[in-house]
């Protein structure tokens, strides 16, 4: 008997340990790749200095006199995110809304396998059925700069859109069901149910889907390597090229000289990005406790 | 046992890597080769010049293609390394202008296509007064690329090219964007050029397989295959097997059926 409770003590103390390491080595892996992103960029951060936020020419391979400057490759980045954005929140939220109000039962799953066999379409699918397909449109109406941050944010948003809908959607069912119930009973339309009682109950889930959709795209890579036309200027029309400070990581980061000037200068732009997302995560933080107490 | 198996298929297997332009090269030589012998395993990656020679540097390639020469700062590198590379000329290639085929321009200066790519001229009206009054849509490859830093030496000098320019990561996207796109302009290796566009003469100069292997082109340039060499001239194995078959009668049609000029038997 004493042996068998051993034995037993023994196996529910070896999966405590199993489960302990497996869940902090996500934390760990976390810790170790910031330490390692702020340890290589730091050669840039310092030798190179504000220029790499002040100067908006990025000429890192120039022999005679490189230059650094992340600011237009910043800009195409916000610019592009921004756009997407304005596309997917409105179009997550109509979506999420219909399976929530609306949707029959099969609607509901007819809608719900075409969101998942959409987010399983592969990033570079998206990207070339864009510059193949869609980019040639703009220059039957006149636009020679078929390439541009408006292909992008398009990508983009089919990218995103599976995602931010689901999210939404979750935050919408998550609100207790007497909450729409009342509402109803009081005489309100389904609508407004919706859109006034049971959105504004939702709006911490809805907000957070927002900065998780936001998080993602900036983040995305292969559709504004394709698509957003690749040229380091800061875009003034939907129709101008940008070239996002993702693009550079994966165009560049292959060819470059392990510990040069060029390489740190890549892994401040992955720091940027990585303090990006962690405001973002910890802004969507904020919100949520906020309106968790009030 | 699998590892075993992991362990021998990796051994046995040649990588590759470098400039795109020199890919269409390798990969005839390639399928030829594993054709004849037919234990032999090679991987093919096309992913610019820089890649490759960086590749031979952390031993991740046993051939680096490249369309250029050495920079100054992989020459330092070696010798900091102590490591030798010696180059192969395998082909001689002219980096073609191309526009679309609508456009009404046949010939253009290396001073027309500096102010281009220096963002001087930035409408085709600025180009030539015949030409209509569209904007400039100027691609280019990305810095990684042997073709861009021919093209940038040899163009446009100590000048530094447009921000404006696209840059983009293969070759085929160019060729793409200028068949579809009337106002486009892009330079690809004379190998890729098919009949969706129209290749420029360059200062008069049409870029034929003589006046590219003479250099009366201006931009034409030699195609290279380094290899490592620090522990000797590897006399023996895949890697001579693979030059000895390039640089025969047979690899050198091979080149003329890439697109290329013939390093070899003229």
């Amino acid at each position: 008997m004493v042996i068998g409770l051993t034995s037993r003590d023994l196996k529910n103390q070896t999966n405590t340990v199993l489960i302990n390491i497996i869940a902090f080595s996500g934390i760990v892996i976390l810790v170790l790749l910031t330490s390692f992103i702020v340890k290589e960029s730091l050669p840039a951060l310092t030798n190179v200095g504000a220029e790499l936020f002040t100067s908006q020419y990025w000429y890192p391979t120039d022999t005679n006199n490189p230059e650094f400057g992340m600011l237009a490759l910043l800009v195409g980045s916000l610019y592009i995110t921004g756009l997407t954005s304005l596309f997917v929140i409105p179009l997550g939220y109509i979506v999420a809304f219909f399976l929530y109000e609306y949707a029959g039962e099969k609607e509901i799953k007819f809608i719900k396998s075409g969101i998942d066999l959409l987010s399983g379409v592969p990033s570079v699918v998206i990207g070339a059925f864009m510059l193949v397909y869609v980019s040639p449109l703009f220059l039957e109406v006149g636009i020679y700069s078929p390439e541009n941050i408006l292909l992008a944010a398009l990508g983009l948003t089919i990218l995103s859109l599976p995602y931010t809908a689901s999210l939404m959607q979750e935050a919408l069912s998550s609100v207790d069901r007497s909450l729409k119930e009342g509402a109803l009973a009081l005489g309100s339309t389904k609508f407004t149910a919706g859109f006034k009682v049971v959105t504004r109950a939702a709006l911490s889930g809805i907000l957070n889907a927002v900065i998780l959709t936001v998080n993602r795209v900036i983040g995305e890579t292969m559709v504004v390597l394709m698509a957003a036309g690749g040229a380091a200027i800061i875009p003034q029309s939907l129709t101008d090229p940008a070239r996002p400070l993702t693009a550079v990581i994966a165009s560049e980061m292959g060819e470059v000289a392990a510990g040069s000037m060029h390489y740190s200068s890549l892994f401040v732009a992955g720091l940027i990005l990585l303090v990006i997302s962690f405001g973002m995560t910890l802004i969507a933080r904020v919100i949520i406790q906020r309106y968790k107490h009030g | 046992m699998i590892l075993a198996i992991a362990l021998m298929s990796f051994s046995a297997t040649m990588a590759i890597k470098g400039s795109n332009t020199v890919f269409p090269v390798a990969q005839l030589w390639i399928e030829e080769l594993e054709e004849k012998y037919p234990d032999l395993q090679i991987t093919l990656e096309g992913a610019g010049s820089s890649t490759g020679i960086a590749a031979l540097f952390n031993g991740t390639a046993d051939i680096a293609n490249t369309s250029r020469w050495m920079k100054e700062s992989e020459i330092s590198k070696m010798h900091e390394d102590g490591s030798y590379f010696i180059p192969f000329v395998v082909a001689y290639d002219g980096i073609a202008l191309i526009v679309n085929k609508e456009l009404g321009i046949d010939n253009i200066t290396t001073k027309q296509l500096k102010n281009i790519y220096t963002g001087k001229a930035k409408r085709w009206s600025q180009v030539d007064p015949n030409l209509p009054n569209k904007p400039i849509i100027f691609y280019t490859r990305n810095t990684a690329s042997g073709t861009y830093e021919t093209f940038s030496k040899k163009i446009l000098g100590d000048d530094r090219m447009d921000p404006r320019a696209r840059m983009v990561e293969s070759t085929q996207l160019e060729m793409e964007s200028v068949s579809k796109n009337p106002y486009a302009i892009a330079y690809v290796g004379y190998g890729y050029v098919n009949d969706k566009v129209k290749v420029l003469d360059l200062n008069g100069v049409t870029p034929t397989l003589d006046s590219i292997l003479t250099s009366e082109y201006f931009l034409s340039r030699p195609l290279f295959m380094w290899v490592d060499a620090t522990d000797g001239f590897p006399n023996t194995g895949d890697v001579k097997k693979y030059i000895t078959f390039g640089l025969s009668e047979k690899g050198q049609e091979l080149v003329e059926e890439a697109g290329y000029v013939a390093a070899y038997g003229q």
